[in-house]
């Protein structure tokens, strides 16, 4: 089968907010451009009609409090559904790969969701990897994000899970929102270098974006051997985007998607919505399909003045050298990451910037020889005003062991009658079964 | 009265109703060489003895365009391309020859690349070596802003009158560059037959007195003044499928949810109608292996009729192609209307004509002819199935942008089929019983397309994008489009500016209200163009159209198995 599915859903009627960047016009230019270029005609392509998640997708991957029906408005549910439609056209061989050029976008959103955070509140990708799992039996799969933004809430979600890697290529956190993604947040102690941040300077272009992918990214996807690669499809990096700074153009990302050949790419951020979008995402697609792209170009397209100074390739070569080196280290054993305790907490501070909601969290995760060990996570939220929302919330990983199961359902009763949130949750992705209750 | 004539490959049929839609009059002429010939003798039949004062309207399908293309009767066109930025336009499907040249409008209309009219001059000194004299002048959303095209046309007019230009925003509007091309190229090539066959089809109408409104059907069901259609050849191309189908439910019901088989002699044409209405192609209809803007019914093409052979081909049963008409009626080789025959589905020539041919093929596949006949009713049932699955599943999978599209829920897949066409009743009783279909034999059946082409309703259908910063708007419609030149603030504001648009554009091409059409929305969206931190101005989008369908139906007699 050599055909490309496509999704496209610019959800002309939903937005955050009339002016908002994550607006109705987003993706108006895309269609224009994707529309007048007559490609749908493709005898590659085959558009698909995007459908709605289940709620139970969504409970797979998030805690959202108070509830799912808070956090989410039915745009969330079919830009999630139409990536797992497309996942489902794929493992069914109806397609070699798919595009979900879909909105709203999701990568921001953690695994607790308190509300909307970098505009998204779902996260796609994740309810993507773990339907796929969940429904196919698959097992190791990697995700590459090429938005600007570092995907903090991809990596939470993650973070602990060893058959989940991460890659995130995006623009420093010191320079850029949301102000993470350094190399140091590596994965936790079960999932050691499975999750892998490449911090890149302001004003890298196509060049550095190429390099980096030749000389990290798959290198450390031979290394991972995933069964299925998902693009978490930002195109912010674009050298117009005005929320970042970097030089990259549609050239650049349709080259990168030609050699990193995702099986899904999903569509995450990007706001140059007239001179990028267009152009981008017709690059996206073309190579997709396997077509040329290099008649795509945007009219303020000049390679001088997208040049990368000597500067960023010096810090370029630096990350190059950091993660080569890093990737050949013999990693140590989890049950020594893990500490003598055997038990793994952080505690963290997470800023919500759409709902400017400030979460306090603690998350721990158990040692087990046999699987990656129960989670849990304590979570209160505050406004600024009136009652903070506090929750408790534990997870059964996919692959858990029967004695971590039971652990988690003994700990779900005990918790529940010896504390005192507002919420609390159970979510065991072994069993498909998830559990809410609200407290006294 | 309401007169339909189809000229279809083989036949021309006609049909003369009166005012309760009720068929006073039907014929079937041999459709000759000169097309006009034959709906000459049709009109001959149909109006005898009639007061043709009394005749209200006329619809025309004809396959005119396609037997122009398939005889090669046209002369050749080249394509002047302004592409700018996208897809590598050496690699897209054109027809004809092609020069590209410099210069780019984008999405918003905006001019973002200037023309090199030097390019226009090496492009007119090559056509013109090559003998070709029809240009197609087409740049990408040329319909937001022309004014690329418009130069270079200028510029040709001017210094190379021997060409015949056409600028592709005037041919449509649709956001397709690829297929606006070659509209433009093929309204070109068939341009001068068409005319020509208008003005002599209008004579003989005349002649006969008749003075009511003349239409012709077009490819999506409705119909379009014959005036009109002059400047629009290409609306009337595939009408035949458009006019068995709107038959099929001119014959029926109101509001039928179905499928159509019209079976011929050697294709089957399968169609569905939902709620009255037929589904259109998503994209599009191509012609000859090229895309086009022409709207059309979305119909799956089987290429299996009732003269289909049947024969042995590696002991298995297989399908060849027509060799004549059946054994029964005197042909050379077992069809599937012989088989049809022999297992007493219907009633046509000499039975015993296809026995001995039938022993000797079920012989040869080591079967007896009862089970032969059963095994290849059994496949040609078996090729529907797929077929309308199929289609089913392109209907469930329309794309949707919008949330309301994808909240709103689809019709169930219908369970009954409209019968059309000689072997088709025959054959349908087997399939509705085998797999438990519904199937209706309306009366007419044989005329059924001309019954279509009567009745169809009149239509027209307007997408507007209007572009309140540019101070442009752009509509789906060849050459309806122009600067705004007044402030539209609100989406209230661009409907009613949409509806002005609209019944202006139908006053132009003398859309009446025979059938007191009304006129629907299909959408309506406003979009704020929000650039820095205020708001630069809207874009609106607005879809409107004449409900489609029949202006009556004939629905008494319709013979089911039920």
């Amino acid at each position: 089968m050599n055909k490309t599915g496509l999704i496209f859903f610019p959800a002309f009627d939903w937005a955050i907010s009339p002016t908002h960047p994550e607006r109705e016009e987003r993706l108006l230019y895309t269609r224009d451009q994707i529309f007048e270029e007559g490609i749908l005609d493709n005898p590659k392509l085959v558009e698909y009609k995007p459908r709605l998640t289940e709620k139970a997708d969504i409970q797979r991957v998030h805690f959202c409090v108070p509830d799912i029906e808070t956090q989410t408005t039915t745009a969330h549910f079919i830009s999630a559904g139409s990536a797992l439609k497309l996942g489902d056209a794929l493992m069914a061989g109806e397609i070699k790969n798919g595009f979900a050029l879909v909105r709203p976008p999701g990568h921001h959103a953690m695994r607790v969701v308190h509300g909307n955070r970098g505009f998204c509140n779902i996260n796609n990708e994740a309810v993507l990897v773990e339907y796929l799992r969940k429904k196919y039996g698959l097992k190791k799969i990697a995700i590459v994000d090429t938005d600007v933004h570092h995907g903090d809430g991809t990596q939470d979600i993650f973070y602990h899970d060893p058959d989940v890697l991460y890659i995130s290529f995006h623009q420093d956190g010191r320079t850029l929102y949301p102000g993470s993604g350094f190399v140091d947040e590596a994965g936790g102690p079960g999932a050691y270098l499975k999750n892998i941040n490449i911090p890149l300077p302001p004003g890298t272009g196509d060049e550095g974006l190429l390099k980096i992918y030749q000389e990290i990214i798959k290198p450390a996807l031979a290394l991972f051997q995933p069964e299925l690669v998902i693009n978490s499809a930002g195109q912010d990096n674009h050298f117009t985007d005005p929320l970042a700074n970097m030089k990259v153009s549609a050239q650049g990302y349709a080259q990168l998607t030609e050699q990193l050949k995702p099986d899904l790419a999903v569509l995450e951020g990007g706001y140059a919505i007239e001179t990028a979008l267009p152009y981008v995402n017709l690059g996206i697609l073309l190579a997709l399909i396997q077509e040329d792209y290099t008649y795509v170009y945007e009219p303020e397209y000049n390679s001088k003045k997208l040049k990368q100074s000597s500067e960023v390739n010096r810090y370029i070569e630096e990350i190059i050298t950091y993660w080569h080196n890093k990737l050949q280290e013999k990693a140590p054993d989890k049950e020594s990451l893990f500490g003598k305790e055997h038990i793994f907490s952080r505690q963290r501070r997470i800023y919500y910037d759409t709902d400017q909601i400030e979460e306090h969290q603690l998350e721990t995760v158990e040692y087990c020889p046999d699987c990656p060990g129960i989670y849990y996570v304590r979570s209160r939220a505050s406004r600024g005003y009136g009652h903070d929302d506090n929750m408790w919330g534990v997870s059964v990983p996919l692959y858990a062991c029967p004695a971590c199961q039971k652990k988690a359902y003994e700990l779900w009763e005990r918790t529940k009658i010896m504390s005192n949130y507002d919420y609390y949750y159970l979510q065991d992705k072994k069993a498909d079964n998830y559990l809410q209750e609200k407290g006294r | 009265m309401y007169i339909g004539i189809d000229v279809g490959g083989t036949f021309t049929d006609g049909v003369l109703l009166d005012e309760n839609n009720d068929v006073l009059q039907s014929i079937k002429v041999p459709t000759y060489q000169d097309l006009s010939k034959s709906i000459e003798e049709a009109l001959e039949h149909l109006i005898r003895g009639t007061d043709t004062a009394k005749i209200k309207r006329l619809v025309l399908s004809t396959t005119l365009i396609t037997n122009i293309l398939a005889q090669k009767h046209y002369e050749p066109v080249g394509l002047l391309l302004i592409p700018g930025p996208g897809l590598n336009p050496d690699k897209l499907n054109f027809i004809g020859d092609v020069v590209i040249i410099d210069g780019a409008v984008d999405y918003r209309g905006r001019v973002i690349e200037k023309l090199n009219l030097s390019d226009v001059d090496k492009a007119a000194t090559y056509f013109s070596k090559k003998g070709i004299h029809h240009l197609a002048v087409a740049c990408k959303f040329s319909q937001r802003n022309p004014e690329l095209e418009d130069k270079v046309i200028a510029y040709l007019n001017k210094h190379y009158p021997h060409f015949n230009t056409m600028a592709s925003h005037n041919v449509s509007g649709l956001l397709n560059w690829v297929r606006r091309s070659n509209g433009t190229a093929f309204t070109l090539a068939v341009n001068e037959a068409y005319q020509g066959f208008i003005q002599q089809v209008k004579e003989t109408i005349h002649k006969r007195g008749i003075a009511c409104p003349l239409h012709i059907l077009k490819a999506d069901g409705g119909t379009l003044p014959l005036e009109a259609s002059l400047r629009y050849p290409l609306e009337g191309v595939f009408s035949g499928p458009a006019a068995s189908t709107m038959g099929a439910l001119a014959l029926t019901e109101e509001s039928t949810t179905a499928i159509v088989m019209d079976m011929g002699g050697t294709t089957t044409d399968l169609a569905l109608i939902l709620k009255g209405a037929p589904l259109l192609a998503d994209k599009g209809a191509s012609l000859e292996g090229y895309p086009i803007p022409t709207r059309a019914l979305s119909v799956a093409s089987l290429a299996l009729g009732g003269d289909t052979s049947i024969k042995s081909s590696d002991n298995k049963i297989g399908f060849g192609k027509r060799q004549g008409p059946a054994l029964c009626l005197g042909g050379p080789v077992i069809t599937i209307t012989d088989i049809l025959v022999y297992a007493g589905l219907c009633h046509i020539g000499e039975k015993d004509r296809i026995k001995p041919e039938l022993d000797k093929l079920a012989q040869s596949l080591q079967l007896s002819a009862e089970e032969l006949c059963k095994q290849v009713t059994d496949l040609v049932i078996d090729k529907l199935e797929k077929s309308i699955n199929a289609m089913f599943k392109t209907w469930e999978e329309e794309p949707a942008y919008r949330i309301w599209q994808v909240l709103s829920k689809k019709e169930r897949r219908p369970r009954q089929v409209i019968c059309l066409g000689g072997p088709a009743e025959a054959l349908g009783l087997t399939w509705g019983r085998n797999k438990n279909w519904k199937i209706l034999v309306p009366p007419h059946a044989q005329v059924a397309n001309a019954v279509g082409a009567a009745l169809a309703k009149n239509t027209i259908r307007m997408d507007l994008i209007v572009d309140t910063e540019q101070k442009t708007y752009s509509t789906s419609i060849g050459g309806v489009g122009d600067k705004l030149n007044k402030p539209l603030n609100t989406v209230e504001q661009a409907h009613n500016f949409a509806l002005e648009l609209f019944e202006k554009t139908k006053d132009k091409w003398d859309i009446q209200g025979d059938n007191a059409n009304e006129t629907e929305i299909l959408y309506e969206e406003g979009f704020n163009i929000v650039r820095g931190w205020h708001t630069a101005g809207k874009i609106f989008q607005i879809g409107v159209q004449t409900t489609p369908g029949l202006i009556g139906y004939v629905d008494k007699g319709v013979k089911t198995n039920e």
